[in-house]
């Protein structure tokens, strides 16, 4: 089954690279959200706490957070155009367990993501915050926890349909919410209070904490934070859960297809 | 062997309830056997497949190939089975070599011998100088070839193809079935084609009809065909007032069974008599009249005319 998955997650970094628009659009895209609503929003932004804090250093957690989003949302459609053009089928009569299938799908879309992520990681620097090797490796944690979750839900939500403008018309209302309510875009204590409950049990908005208070504590203060051991666990629950969903979801699959 | 026992398939249709796919069907086939199973578009032939593919499980019956149950061992049977499907299973991104490499990945080939077999494997098929090419620039017959290495390549005792020549142009059909022709002399296996071709069946050792989810006939092609007589007239009229009108006189004057279809109609056991009759009182009801041997598609129209009646 290894060899399986390693086989599947290196189809889509092949497949990735080798689709020059799709490098292109992946890292252009952020970078033009980033600058541009950064800057936009720049001049009126104020929020309680965050003195200093100008927009786009607010965005960026939001931004690296929509980078893995995205990746996880286009590696995964890909079920879907593997089902329509016939190569899922190839992969489904072959004796690999189904697992292969999605640990190998979810892993590859996770690489892609990371990579984009860590590209962008590179103007930290220039936003004047410094975060330290332990507040990197606890940054990168972060990461692999959301893109695992993003990844692991796409796939979930592209085997269930037939049709990629279905998967796409999800993505509008459900995807990209998660992600506008995650505190991405503007801090929960600035949400009106139906909102911010909203905000509170949405699993994303733990997620980006574990990209944000990195950029600010050393690692040493955040395992002794309970907001960010609250945010870890809740948001590691919720990638486990979307992965053993996904999991059952296809080996039910296997077992009444 | 492939053994089917009161296979019965329903899929549901929405609004509609149940649709019943496959029949009651009943079918052996022996080891080493090129078997076709042959009928028009959706008779049942692409569920066949999906359920001995193990891509659907039957709703009743058995299904045995090499003695293994289909659905408690069907692990075991996919290491067993190679499977060419309608569209080509490729991911037209990666080159042939990769395609090959994922394909030996799952099917937990090492990779010595995956070079190997892909050494061998692409000198019969004419690929060898392509492996570097990306699936996507192939012609369809070129990626159809493709499908069928890489379905061979981990030696299976069984070689499904559902509609394996679809989309392919004839002289591309013609390479493709010359291929499983070479494939099946020169190695031991058990093929299972389908097709809705008639003429593609005539090349198995036996075929199938299925029509509306029932298997017709089974049998050699040539005993098939031989169950319409050596020899039947085909004719052409102009228009459907004229077929009905011959195929009366027919049964009337000479007492033969005439199965008529929009303006052509299909004559069994014709003598001379009947010929002179024919070109002597009513040349100008049709326009063509030809005796030829009977084909596998005269046998399906034959079998499914009686079946209506």
């Amino acid at each position: 089954m290894f060899r399986g998955i390693i086989s599947m997650a290196k189809r889509e970094l092949v497949r990735f690279f080798r689709q020059g628009h799709r490098v292109v659009g992946s890292i252009a895209q952020p970078i033009i959200f980033w600058l541009f609503l950064g800057s936009g929003f720049g001049a009126s932004f104020q929020a309680p706490g965050l003195a200093g804090v100008t927009y786009t250093e607010y965005f960026f957690p939001g931004i690296l957070l929509m980078v893995v989003l995205f990746s996880g949302i286009f590696s995964t459609i890909t079920v879907i155009e593997d089902r329509n053009q016939g190569l899922l089928q190839g992969i489904l009569v072959a004796p690999v367990h189904r697992m292969a299938i999605v640990f190998g799908k979810v892993i590859g879309a996770m690489v892609i993501g990371l990579l984009q992520a860590f590209l962008l990681m590179l103007t930290i620097p220039f936003l004047g915050i410094e975060p330290g090797i332990g507040g990197v490796l606890m940054l990168v944690l972060g990461l692999v926890i959301a893109a695992l979750g993003f990844t692991a839900l796409g796939f979930l939500i592209a085997w269930n349909m037939e049709s990629t403008s279905g998967f796409h018309a999800i993505m509008s209302v459900f995807l990209l919410p998660l992600w506008m309510l995650s505190g991405a875009m503007f801090p929960m204590a600035q949400a009106p209070a139906w909102l911010e409950w909203i905000m509170f049990l949405n699993p994303v908005s733990h997620a980006l904490l574990l990209i944000r208070m990195p950029l600010y504590h050393p690692a040493s203060e955040l395992l002794g934070s309970s907001q960010y051991l609250q945010a870890f666990i809740v948001a590691l629950l919720w990638a486990v859960g979307c992965l053993l969903l996904a999991l059952y979801r296809v080996n039910r699959t296997q077992q009444s297809a | 062997m492939i053994s089917i026992k009161e296979l019965n398939y329903f899929y549901n249709v929405k609004k509609l309830g149940k649709r019943q796919a496959l029949a009651s069907l009943n079918l052996n086939i022996a080891p080493n056997t090129f078997f076709t199973l042959t009928g028009p578009n959706g008779s049942g032939k692409s569920t066949l497949f999906s359920i001995l593919s193990g891509l659907s499980q039957p709703n009743e019956g058995q299904i045995a190939i090499n003695g293994l149950d289909i659905v408690s061992q069907q692990s075991k049977i996919r290491r067993l089975m190679g499977v060419v499907f309608q569209n080509p299973a490729l991911d037209k991104h990666l080159t042939l070599a990769e395609n090959f490499q994922i394909h030996g990945d799952l099917y937990g080939m090492e990779p010595n011998l995956l070079k190997n077999r892909l050494a061998e494997d692409l000198v019969w098929t004419g690929l060898s100088d392509r492996l570097g090419e990306l699936v996507g620039t192939l012609s369809g017959g070129m990626a159809r070839r493709v499908e069928l290495v890489k379905a061979l390549l981990h030696r299976p005792k069984i070689l499904l193809m559902d509609e394996p020549t679809n989309g392919l142009d004839p002289g591309g059909r013609r390479d493709f079935l010359d291929m499983v022709d070479k494939l099946r002399h020169e190695r031991e296996m058990t093929i299972l084609m389908t097709s809705h071709i008639f003429a593609e069946a005539e090349r198995a050792d036996k075929v199938g009809i299925l029509h509306k989810g029932s298997l017709l006939a089974v049998g050699s092609p040539q005993e098939l065909k031989n169950r319409l007589g050596k020899e039947m007239v085909v004719i052409q009229t102009a228009d459907r007032q004229h077929a009905e009108f011959l195929k009366e006189q027919l049964a009337k004057n000479h007492h033969l069974k005439v199965w008529a279809r929009e303006g052509e109609l299909r004559v069994e056991g014709v003598d001379k008599n009947t010929l002179d009759d024919l070109l002597s009182h009513h040349r100008d009801r049709f326009n063509e009249l030809a005796i030829k041997r009977p084909t596998l598609e005269d046998l399906f129209i034959h079998i499914t005319q009686d079946r209506k009646v």
